[in-house]
């Protein structure tokens, strides 16, 4: 264990960190926004931000790899506008993490705003404070379950990422071979010792969070 | 003066129908609806407040238009000086009593935020979270709150509804002083004849989304005086040059009181 690679390690832990980070400033505003519409369109928006619940991974990463791909209009328009690739860099994974995992951010949060009393917000409006104010300093300080339980899925969700990786950003070291990919990796040419310490790794790190949100979780419901 | 003309397609007990209610309010009064459950009291608070928006409607608050469906002038509920009290108080849980005051304070030293929490007898309970009180100490908080905004008009929403006899008697005392004082247009909804009674100018009772009643309370009668003339403690008698006053024998009399006194006498009417 003491000569393993740990850069798969730390890329897995940097790419989880981002992805959560980023989805935590979409997945707010998006899930106050279902929380509070009324639109027709609402089922449509919340099946495809569900989609990645069901759909295999190699699917989206399928699509990932053909949208983002230089010989297409959105790849050519992102590489002219920005300057950015998307297939086989390490921001391609960051933007197609934060999709993959969007349901995971998303759910918790509209749930957690959906079961307050209705009272608390129209309270704040009455109170003249806007939509964003009465979110911020009302509905999140009052959803921190849901709130952490959103943080947790995403991260843990990326962290156990394979099949989208893989398609989207192979195997490049120090780029897009975070851990799952290097346990493949290592089982392909039967390091077993290697792919167990990987494996071992995630395991025990993935349990240790796990048990700190369930305790936080409950001294915050308790 | 407020001025309320709303209508609204709305589900009743007994199928659809329209919520249909004109009202004129006086400045400084406070009136009372009244009625069975599912009427359109509630709806009528929220229609106010701006939490609901009638098909057809105009309210005009001391000759601002706050709604004009036929001109399209919906002022959103955060513009509409109102105060509302809600039925389960709708106190911020994360929030202290006296930072759920500040919350909606101008200003979070506002001088009224500590005066308020005097008046509701809650100083010492500034810095406890809504969880650790109860249910009538929420309710004062929840009064005191929606107050601190100074609003024109104060909606108030079965606020006695969940409390006990003792508890809603002494929150009643509290909302009679603070009314007082503040003299803000106040609509309280109530099954309480109680409430009515004690606190109200006006009561009005809807059903089915009707106004079916409307009853002032007449003005007050004005006192009148008199000298005493004549005094029988024993049979509970009075006289003076105005007025003969004829009590129950074991009706307190002041001690001191003897012919050629002036006495006045005022009295309540109830509505």
């Amino acid at each position: 264990m003491m000569n393993m690679d740990w850069a798969p390690i730390w890329l897995t832990f940097r790419l989880a960190s981002i992805t959560t980070v980023l989805l935590l400033l979409v997945g707010i505003p998006l899930a106050a926004w279902l929380s509070a519409t009324k639109i027709k369109l609402k089922p449509l928006i919340e099946a495809i931000i569900s989609m990645p619940l069901v759909l295999p991974p190699s699917v989206l990463g399928f699509y990932f790899l053909l949208a983002f791909s230089p010989n297409n209009a959105l790849g050519q328009w992102l590489e002219k506008a920005f300057n950015l690739r998307l297939v086989f860099s390490f921001e391609g994974l960051v933007v197609a993490s934060m999709i993959y995992s969007l349901p995971f951010m998303v759910h918790p949060i509209q749930a957690g705003l959906e079961n307050l009393p209705p009272s608390w917000k129209e309270a704040s409006f009455t109170l003249g404070k806007s939509r964003t104010t009465t979110l911020f300093r009302v509905l999140l300080p009052n959803s921190k379950p849901a709130l952490l339980t959103g943080i947790v899925l995403s991260f843990a969700h990326t962290i156990g990422e394979f099949g989208l990786v893989l398609m989207i950003g192979g195997n490049l070291p120090g780029q897009t071979r975070v851990a799952s990919i290097a346990i493949y990796d290592e089982v392909e040419t039967l390091n077993y010792a290697a792919a167990h310490s990987y494996a071992a790794l995630l395991l025990v790190i993935s349990l240790v969070i796990l048990v700190l949100v369930y305790r936080f979780n409950k001294r915050l419901t308790v | 003066m407020i001025e309320l003309d709303l209508q609204l397609p709305r589900l009743f007990a007994d199928g659809q129908g329209e919520l249909r209610i004109q009202l004129s309010l006086e400045s400084h009064s406070l009136t009372a609806l009244y009625g069975a459950s599912g009427a359109g009291k509630t709806t009528l608070l929220r229609l106010l407040a701006g939490l609901e928006t009638p098909v057809v409607g105009r309210i005009v608050v001391d000759g601002d238009t706050w709604l004009d469906t036929s001109s399209k002038i919906n002022v959103p509920v955060q513009q509409r000086s109102i105060g509302f009290v809600f039925q389960d108080s709708a106190l911020f849980p994360n929030m202290t009593v006296r930072e759920n005051l500040a919350y909606a304070a101008a200003s979070p030293k506002d001088a009224l935020i500590d005066e308020l929490l005097q008046k509701i007898g809650l100083e010492s309970l500034a810095y406890r979270k809504p969880d650790a009180l109860s249910g009538g100490q929420r309710q004062r908080v929840a009064l005191a709150r929606a107050l601190v905004r100074r609003p024109k008009v104060l909606l108030l929403d079965e606020p006695f509804a969940s409390l006990d006899a003792t508890t809603a008697q002494s929150l009643r005392e509290v909302l009679g002083d603070l009314h007082q004082q503040f003299q803000t247009t106040t609509l309280l909804v109530t099954h309480s004849q109680e409430d009515i009674r004690q606190l109200a100018d006006r009561k009005v009772e809807i059903e089915r989304g009707r106004v079916k009643t409307d009853e002032d309370k007449a003005p007050e009668p004005t006192p009148m005086w008199g000298v005493i003339t004549k005094l029988d403690r024993e049979n509970g008698y009075l006289e003076t040059d105005t007025m003969q006053i004829r009590l129950s024998a074991s009706a307190p009399w002041p001690n001191d009181l003897k012919v050629g006194d002036e006495v006045s006498l005022s009295w309540k009417r109830r509505i």
